[in-house]
């Protein structure tokens, strides 16, 4: 008896925790925002955060409206059904059947039309917020040519003559003046990515064999994080990269500043630098490296020369433990199927390293330091 | 297998053929539409890649697929496919005619139509493969020739698969009317499998001038 | 109306597991689908714990990338394919042919081999771990499913073409039973909304499962003999796989719901003891969504900038009509009842509260705009969880313990069940509500980490707790049902006061369903029967009742 009462002592207890957590998780929602991350400067909540372009801001706008109808009729429905599980309940001993009401034509007709007509009116009001997201306008200020591959981004002003590839954490940086028209057209070279900016409250899918093109105006000089957000192989959550909107005077300098650099040759090392050694390397198929044993001299800088001649899968070269806080040195940028690539790594100490390609974990070998 | 209610015999499942209440279809013969219905879907989601494909392309047929085309260096100036077009529309005329006879309780005449169709059929894929043989040898033409190469061989590949499954329905009511099976009364499995075959006809029709003919 | 269950003829006697191998038994069949649907919803459920496990916190602490990419992939492909469908299918197998008053289904053999075929292409999609996974989603987006390596992708695209062929033959039963071998009386409009459900089921699973393995063929050829389909280099379009994938996949969604509004629509009324409203309203909103089910496939596609977006809008904003109709009907049916909360009932009512966040989810992303904010992000997984979860799995709930007495003769425990539905109803909330608020703030799907800076911890943590606890409801729930089964069969005919057919025989039934038929005359012949001279039902003196006394 005691364990009956106990366990209906439990289930109230439940219930009421339970429609407590989703009131709490509703009102929670509500929650200020304060963070410094660029994919998210801000923390979560119920309704968006910074958007920095025109039409991001005109799309963010559509939320508010609909959001409160939500709650409306969220309000409604678990109101009516709270209200009818209370009021009615069957009272014990009631064996007496209720009233067998079998429809109400009036109000079939009431709940089909009125919600067809709210539905009606998202439509028709999104769809005119719509034209305007999606509108290309001629003669756009800056063009920037995006090109996704696994798992990198090349960003192309071909006006100004600048190209951009980078990859993981930060990835390559985008800098476009604020308040004009830039027009991004997206190009992908093996599956299908997606052109995100959380800031922007755009995505565009990128494409192989299509260029898809949309255009913003950022509102606001800031950094904003992007990644890409289509699902495409193994190292698509670390596909980022970078949108730094500036003032107009300063895209131009930074322009100038990029030629300039683009067109420098290196510089030589300095005199008394220990000049790098220079290993070649190379995979052509299963996976693998052709060369499972390499050998280095000790205490220089690598020159690591690595042709990718695989026909199918992008690859590069690692190596296990060689930075000095004992992580491993990743090489980039990964090569695509038929290029090759330089890496630059750093000088090690003599022992026995592994070497090893970032995206097949088993492609590995020996690398042997003396 | 019958169920009493207030002393009515309710429908049965299953006596000498699948079950016919009161009224209404065989019931082997309804699931063999609704079959039908979802090997239709099939096939217009190929057609639908098909066109597809087509508009959105450049050139199309693609260059130097010319010897896919009803004209060609077959008979009389026509293709292989105008041929075994016409031999697939015949034995949909005799699948026609085989189902008639035993519907008028004529067993003979059914296995003999029965088995020119089944005759028909097999000559169809016969040639089908010889095409595709001339194609892959002569023409170099695969599966892997870019994607016109690869909706040409599934659509009319699956298509063939189906004609395959088609025979072997065939076949087996032919062993069976062989067998002195089927009367007038009684011959659910004939009439499934002569919409089966009609429909695997049609199919072709509009393969045919799609592929062949609209290209 | 007692059933008296004859004793078996000694000639018929066979070992058990032989018998349960060579049936077709409907009602073994819906038993195996059940059981092994469930098999597969826990495979399915460790794979989700896995994933929640791993994005607690931000750092790949427990599988690399490449096993998280297969994972995500096949709890999706488990929970879809290998649990919901078979389950409702089982449920089905079982109920339909009672409840239209027919001995069998309309095709016994046919109904075997679905069910052998769907487990072989089920151990098929799953030996996929064994050759390299797949790590494509369960969406296998081409070219990237098409130019993986990994063979567990043939096997996965192998057993998906298994399971549909399973699914085709399934449809083409129901709808051959239901049209065909309803007893007499029972016109389409008086046959129980659960078979109404099933009907328009099955015709949406025979349109759309025939293209969906027309383009996991061309995906085959493209992987293995060099095809063309959806490769630019030689003339394909990436972009068609989405569209012959999404004309199945958004038909599927309804698949894997409407069964499961069927089931509310069955509990409502019995537990407030008063027939459904609206039942011609119901039927007609489910014909409708099954329509408009095939219009919307592209709002999957809004941001492939390939797809004419108002048209997809519009009819994505029109399919949330018929659903609110359905919801205020249910309100409807219990607004003036006498409610009683036993666990189905719990369950039902926690599908209205729940399933509705889903919906509302669902009416933003028609939105366009804000679906090109949202969309693969946490937001769509949020609203996927929240239909598929609250919504599917809760009916499930509902349906087991409701039909758990019919199909066992026991019934489940009420105490544990309604524990478990409170730890379910808490869970279920935990983990997927917060993904609203990670998607809003650009939290992408499908990756197996996060920034640490991101502002993201904290809900996905509270995410991870709340998968957990899911997890601990359906221990309680196998506990519940490991202890019931040990417990004597003793349940009566009718253990809920229900109004359907199943419900005039004994719980279980014989082989051959029923010794009589109550007189059919309205949806709730077995109610009709219990209270002559209410609704539907003529007065006692009118039906010619044959022999034995009324229960």
């Amino acid at each position: 008896m005691r364990v009956i009462h106990a366990a209906r002592a439990a289930t109230r207890y439940l219930s009421w925790i339970g429609l407590a957590t989703l009131a709490a998780l509703v009102l929670s929602a509500c929650a200020t925002r304060g963070n410094d991350h660029p994919t998210s400067p801000g923390t979560p909540a119920l309704l968006p955060g910074q958007v920095v372009t025109e039409q991001g801001r005109q799309a963010a706008d559509l939320y508010l409206p609909i959001f409160l109808l939500a709650v409306a009729i969220f309000i409604l429905v678990e109101g009516l059904l709270i209200i009818v599980a209370v009021r009615f309940r069957r009272k014990r001993g009631d064996d007496a059947l209720p009233g067998q009401r079998h429809g109400n034509n009036v109000l079939e007709v009431l709940w089909t039309a009125i919600p067809a007509l709210v539905v009606g009116i998202l439509f028709v009001v999104s769809t005119g917020v719509l034209l305007k997201v999606d509108a290309i306008a001629p003669n756009p200020a800056v063009t920037v040519d995006v090109t996704g591959f696994q798992w990198q981004w090349t960003f192309d002003y071909h006006d100004q003559g600048l190209s951009f590839t980078g990859a993981g954490k930060d990835g390559p940086e985008m800098v476009v003046p604020v308040h004009e028209t830039i027009d991004i057209r997206l190009h992908s070279d093996d599956v299908i990515h997606s052109f995100y900016v959380p800031q922007f409250f755009r995505k565009l899918d990128v494409v192989p064999g299509r260029i898809n093109e949309f255009q913003v105006n950022v509102e606001q000089e800031g950094t904003y994080g992007g990644q890409c957000a289509e699902f495409c192989g193994l190292s698509h959550s670390d596909m980022y990269f970078t949108v730094r909107a500036v003032d107009r005077a300063t895209f131009d300098q930074w322009v100038i500043d990029e030629q300039a650099k683009a067109a420098q040759t290196p510089a030589p090392p300095p005199s008394g630098a220990p000049a790098a050694a220079t290993i070649s390397l190379s995979a052509s198929n299963n996976l693998a490296f052709d060369q499972a044993t390499l050998t280095a001299p000790a205490d220089q800088p690598l020159t690591i020369k690595f042709a990718n001649m695989d026909p199918a899968n992008p690859h590069n070269v690692s190596i296990k433990g060689a930075l000095a806080d004992g992580k491993d040195w990743i090489g980039l940028p990964i090569t695509k199927p038929g290029q090759d690539a330089v890496y630059e790594a750093p000088a090690l100490k003599a022992g026995v390293y592994t070497y090893y390609c970032s995206v097949h974990a088993n492609m590995t070998g020996t690398l042997t330091v003396q | 297998m019958t169920t009493p209610v207030d002393g009515i015999t309710a429908g049965h499942g299953s006596e000498t053929d699948s079950g016919h209440g009161a009224k209404g279809m065989d019931i082997a013969l309804m699931g063999m539409l609704l079959f039908i219905a979802s090997e239709i879907m099939f096939f217009a989601a190929l057609f639908g890649v098909y066109f597809n494909v087509r508009s959105s392309a450049a050139v199309w047929p693609p260059e130097g697929t010319e010897f896919v085309s009803w004209q060609g260096s077959g008979l009389f100036g026509l293709g292989l496919s105008v041929l075994i077009t016409i031999i697939l529309v015949s034995s949909s005329f005799t699948m026609q005619w085989a189902t008639d006879q035993i519907r008028k309780g004529n067993r003979t005449g059914m296995n003999r139509g029965l088995a020119v169709t089944l005759g028909l059929g097999i000559l169809f894929l016969c040639l089908m493969m010889t095409e595709y043989y001339l194609y892959v040898t002569v023409d170099d033409f695969g599966v892997n020739s870019g994607v016109y190469g690869s909706l040409f061989y599934v659509m009319t590949g699956f298509h063939g698969a189906h004609v395959l499954g088609g025979i072997i329905g065939i076949a087996v009511v032919l062993a069976r009317g062989m067998r002195g099976q089927f009367s007038s009364e009684h011959h659910v499995a004939v009439e499934a499998v002569h919409y089966y075959w009609h429909f695997v006809d049609v199919v072709w029709v509009f393969l045919f001038l799609t592929i062949y003919v609209l290209r | 109306m007692a059933t008296t269950a004859l004793p078996q003829a000694r000639s018929y006697r066979r070992a058990a597991a032989y018998d349960w191998i060579t049936t077709v038994d409907h009602k073994k069949i819906g038993i195996m689908y059940v059981i092994s649907s469930f098999f597969f919803f826990l495979v399915g459920g460790v794979l989700a714990l896995v994933i929640r496990t791993e994005l607690a916190a931000p750092g790949l602490q427990f599988v690399s990338e490449q096993t998280y990419n297969s994972i995500f992939g096949l709890h999706a492909v488990n929970m879809i394919f290998l649990f919901v469908m078979p389950m409702l299918t089982g449920l089905g197998n079982y109920i339909v042919p009672l409840q239209v008053g027919a001995a069998d289904m309309a095709f016994p053999r046919v109904n075997a081999l679905s069910l052998w075929v769907f487990l072989a292409g089920g151990l098929l999609i799953e030996s996929s771990f064994l050759f390299g996974g797949a790590p494509v989603g369960w969406t296998m987006y081409a070219p990237l499913s098409t130019h993986v390596p990994e063979t567990g992708v043939n096997l996965l695209v192998l057993g998906l073409i298994m399971t549909g062929i399973s699914s085709i033959l399934g449809s083409i039963n129901f709808l051959v039973t239901i049209f065909r071998l309803r007893a007499p009386g029972m016109s389409l409009l008086r046959m129980p909304m659960f078979c109404w459900t099933q009907l328009v089921t099955s015709v949406l699973l025979l349109f759309s499962i025939p293209v969906v393995t027309a383009g996991l063929i061309m995906i085959f050829i493209d992987r293995n003999y060099g095809g063309g389909f959806f490769e630019p280099a030689l003339g394909g379009n990436p972009i068609l796989w989405q569209h012959v994938f999404w004309f199945f996949g958004h038909p599927e969604v309804y698949i894997l719901i409407l069964p499961a509004f069927g089931i509310v629509s069955e509990i409502i009324p019995v537990f407030s003891r008063k027939p459904l409203f609206g039942y011609k309203a119901f039927v007609v909103a489910t014909a409708s969504i099954g329509a408009l089910g095939f219009t919307v496939w592209a709002h999957h596609m809004f941001t492939t900038g390939a797809v004419y977006l108002p048209f997809f809008a519009f009819f994505t904003f029109l399919i949330a009509v018929p659903t609110g109709v359905k919801f205020f009907n249910w309100l409807a049916t219990m607004w003036g009842g006498k409610l009683t909360f036993d666990t189905p009932m719990l369950y039902a009512c926690g599908f209205i509260a729940l399933f509705l966040i889903g919906g509302l989810d669902g009416a933003f992303l028609a939105v366009v705009p804000f679906d090109f904010m949202v969309q693969d992000t946490y937001w769509v997984v949020s609203h996927i969880h929240y239909v598929l979860v609250a919504g599917s799995v809760f009916a499930i709930m509902a349906a087991l313990f409701y039909w758990f007495p019919k199909m066992t003769g026991r019934k489940l425990d009420e105490r544990l069940g309604k524990v478990q539905f409170w730890v379910l109803f808490i869970g279920t909330n935990l983990a997927f509500f917060p993904q609203h608020l990670l998607g809003l703030d650009g939290m992408i799907r499908r990756i197996a980490d996060y920034s640490a800076n991101a502002g993201w911890s904290e809900l996905n943590f509270l995410s991870s707790v709340g998968a957990f606890v899911i997890a601990f409801a359906i221990l309680i729930f196998l506990w519940n049902v490991f202890s019931t089964l040990r417990s004597p069969a003793n349940a009566p005919d009718d253990p809920w006061d229900a109004n359907t057919l199943e419900w005039a025989t004994t719980s279980p039934p014989p082989v051959y369903n029923f010794d009589h038929l109550p007189p059919i005359r309205s949806e709730r012949p077995v109610f009709d029967l219990k209270h002559p001279g209410t609704g539907h039902a003529p007065a006692a003196a009118s039906l010619a009742v044959t022999e034995g006394p009324v229960q």
